[in-house]
């Protein structure tokens, strides 16, 4: 263990599989998933809250499996731009749905992360035995965030509420200023740095060297796979139309190379020609929403439910981003690491890969650091390099950059898609399949989980 | 009764013209005086492809609390087949003053679930003119159905009462049924409903009649403050019972003391099981908390 390393290997290695496999554990199996069309930010969601479009897919999920006027244990679900209002929007979707008003709901938090986490967090509970069933999701909405007033005026109205006489009053808004009445539309950037988040990849994809030609690429790809995905039919069990969208309006079928390649850089436009980042290879603003049922094999099996996948195990990393020892959204180079050692797997174990494409660079990022001896030995504590993934079992349905990322509804959207992508091979193949979710979030954070088919 | 003949409307009649109509037809009257008979006019009008605005939905659903699906709340469609049902009400046959007409209850039956993407044919016809004895009250039925399709997948019975005016040949007027007294329950919700409460439902639903409006556009048609929309006060109703009415329901509502705004409602909703433990019913009350005078009650139950 090197003291600048995020060693592989924690005091808590038990060297074989933790979660799925532990006495007492029982299991905890994805049924299935279901999300509304991801819409660019001021499109055919613009006037939907997060409330309305988490409740159309949690409803569009009631339908599809069954469950009007069903107790769920538990429904878990959350937005990164959530307004103070909608501090119970889960438990408040929840009540709007068709399911049983006595299902109870919390919200979780975790940046980008969120949809991810809800997923495992639910899962655990089911594998304790606490809850049988379980909904996770998550909603975003760019187009109707919460706009907030300035400290200077938050703090006057709050003052004004304790001032006793007409003095103090009149003392207290002598002290605001016409700025303090502009109000603040929510940022994207890190509160530590000042840095937005494409700031910040853009660092680390220079730091990486990551390609423009490589990007664009990518970009290509995952417009190319999810239209691909859309003409098969794969997500006709997936995905409820919603307000007249039923394909995801970010995603461009007829692009290419060229028209990607022609596009000015967005982000680190102070490294000149070096500069890579470019609206085609970075996720847009979208709104959207996901879910995704859970359960025990009992509860799916008394309801002659499917089960597409079993939730193995899940890891969660951070890095020290603030002064740059790691990029912003490079958690998942040490989370995926952690994970499969706890479980005994390699890469190659893992049929399917979905790393979540908050920019091209990050995938690529991500990659490159896997593949680098140096970075393995020195900061994995491994004897050479993690690994490298074959690129054809990358993000095969597509992914974030043409899906777009309505932050905390990418988890379900990922999980209910690697699901349903891992039973089908199984099927096809007579072999269990293997798939890795990561997701890369703000705050230098990430997550990672392992689902293995049934 | 079905009416011998549709008259049919090239669009949905503009509610703003067809008010604006129904003042001078007043005043028509009041220098002519009521030359018509005692007879309703037998056409129904119709009005064919007919389509929702998102924005407007959305809207709505907001404002009524209704969940923001793709599905029409059926309060959503009794707004929408609103000016064709006026548009009947105004025709110079129709032998009732439209003006002043009180609402006085409204039936729905919401037979199939109607999607904004749907394109809609709607009817309406007047019906069943008869005696109350405060004035004479009529039916306004609106039928919906999808373009071209037979099924009426929404019906509303509308019944209106004409206060004070009594036609030659209807009923006598029939005496006060008596009420029992009206004890307040616990109340399960209680909305503050501000002054703008009638603006901002006629902004959508369409309905700009100025006694919704302000206090001013009221007092100038006799109110002494604005009021409340009745059919807003039944959609939030609606909307309180939630996702267990399912796609098909009855809607039932009767009007009593009209909600002068500002003011706060008290609600009383309670829902019944039926033999298999599924819903099968949700009664409403509404009352107002410091005079305990009912406003409206009703019911949301499986058609």
């Amino acid at each position: 263990m090197s003291i600048d390393g995020q060693t592989t290997t924690g005091p808590d290695e038990a060297g074989a599989s933790a979660a799925a496999s532990a006495p007492g554990l029982r299991r905890a199996v994805i049924v299935g998933g279901n999300r509304i069309p991801f819409a660019r930010a001021g499109g055919a969601y613009a006037k939907s809250s997060n409330q309305d479009m988490l409740t159309a897919a949690l409803d569009g999920l009631i339908a599809r499996f069954g469950l009007q006027d069903e107790r769920i244990g538990e429904v878990a679900a959350g937005a990164v731009l959530k307004h103070s209002r909608d501090f119970n929007l889960t438990r408040e979707a929840v009540l709007g749905s068709a399911l049983s008003p006595e299902t109870p709901a919390y919200d979780l938090q975790q940046a980008c992360a969120t949809g991810l986490e809800t997923v495992v967090g639910l899962s655990n509970k089911i594998k304790l035995g606490q809850i049988d069933s379980g909904i996770a999701g998550g909603v975003d909405s760019a187009s109707d965030a919460p706009v907030v007033v300035s400290e200077g005026l938050r703090e006057a109205i709050l003052d004004l509420h304790r001032a006793k006489s007409l003095p103090q009053r009149l003392q207290i808004l002598s002290r605001l200023r016409p700025k303090d009445l502009a109000p603040l539309a929510p940022g994207t950037s890190e509160p530590r740095t000042g840095l937005s988040m494409g700031e910040h990849q853009a660092l680390t994809t220079s730091q990486w060297k990551v390609s423009r030609e490589a990007q664009d690429e990518l970009a290509l790809n995952s417009h190319r796979n999810l239209a691909a995905a859309y003409d098969a039919g794969f997500f006709d069990d997936l995905l409820t139309p919603y307000r007249g969208l039923t394909r995801d309006g970010n995603l461009r079928a007829d692009t290419s190379l060229e028209k990607l390649s022609g596009l000015k850089p967005v982000f680190g436009k102070n490294l000149g020609a070096d500069a890579t980042m470019t609206a085609g290879n970075s996720t847009p603003l979208t709104d959207g929403a996901s879910t995704v049922l859970l359960a025990s094999d009992e509860w799916a099996d008394a309801r002659d439910l499917p089960k597409l996948a079993a939730v193995v195990d899940a890891e969660a990393a951070a890095v020290d981003f603030v002064h740059g020892k790691d990029g912003l959204l490079m958690a998942p180079v040490f989370a995926v690491p952690r994970l499969l050692a706890r479980q005994g797997l390699t890469l190659e174990d893992i049929d399917f890969f979905e790393i979540h494409e908050a920019f091209a660079s990050t995938v690529l990022s991500i990659l490159a650091a896997w593949e680098d001896e140096d970075f393995g030995r020195t900061r994995l504590g491994l004897d050479g390099a993690f690994g490298k993934i074959d690129r054809s079992r990358l993000n095969v349905n597509g992914s974030s950059l043409a899906a777009g990322h309505p932050f905390a509804a990418t988890g379900g959207r990922i999980v209910a898609s690697l699901a349903k992508t891992v039973h089908a091979t199984a099927r096809a193949e007579g072999r269990p399949v293997r798939g890795l979710v990561s997701v890369c979030a703000a705050g230098g954070l990430g997550v990672a989980a392992i689902l293995e088919s049934l | 009764m079905t009416p011998v003949q549709p008259v049919i409307l090239g669009e949905m009649p503009s509610l703003s013209k067809l008010y604006v109509n129904a003042a001078a037809q007043a005043a028509r009257r009041r220098l002519m005086g009521t030359q018509d008979g005692s007879a309703l006019p037998a056409e129904s009008h119709e009005v064919r492809g007919v389509g929702v605005d998102v924005g407007n939905l959305t809207a709505y659903q907001h404002l009524i609390g209704e969940t923001a699906s793709d599905v029409l709340p059926a309060g959503f469609i009794h707004a929408l087949a609103f000016p064709l049902a006026m548009s009947v009400l105004n025709r110079d046959d129709f032998p009732l003053p439209l003006l002043g007409m009180i609402h006085l209850r409204n039936s729905v039956q919401q037979l199939a679930p109607v999607l904004f993407t749907d394109v809609l044919d709607i009817t309406a016809h007047v019906e069943n003119l008869r005696g109350h004895r405060a004035g004479t009250q009529v039916d306004v039925v609106s039928e919906v159905r999808l373009a071209g399709s037979p099924d009426t997948c929404w019906r509303g019975v509308s019944t209106y009462l004409a206060k004070g005016v009594f036609l030659p040949g209807i009923d006598k007027p029939s005496p006060a049924p008596v009420r029992a007294d009206f004890k307040a329950p616990d109340p399960t919700a209680l909305w503050q409903l501000g002054v703008d409460t009638g603006r901002a439902y006629a902004a959508v639903s369409g309905d700009f009649n100025p006694i919704h409006l302000s206090v001013l556009s009221a007092k100038a048609l006799g109110m002494r403050r604005s009021i409340a929309h009745g059919m807003y006060l039944a959609s939030r109703a609606l909307a309180d019972v939630g996702a267990v009415r399912g796609d098909s329901f009855t809607w039932d509502v009767e009007f009593e003391a009209p909600v002068f705004l500002p003011c706060r409602v008290a609600l009383d909703i309670s829902s019944a099981a039926g033999t298999s433990g599924t819903w099968e019913r949700s009664d409403f009350v509404a009352w107002n908390p410091r005079s305990g005078r009912r406003h409206f009650s009703g019911s949301v139950s499986l058609s």
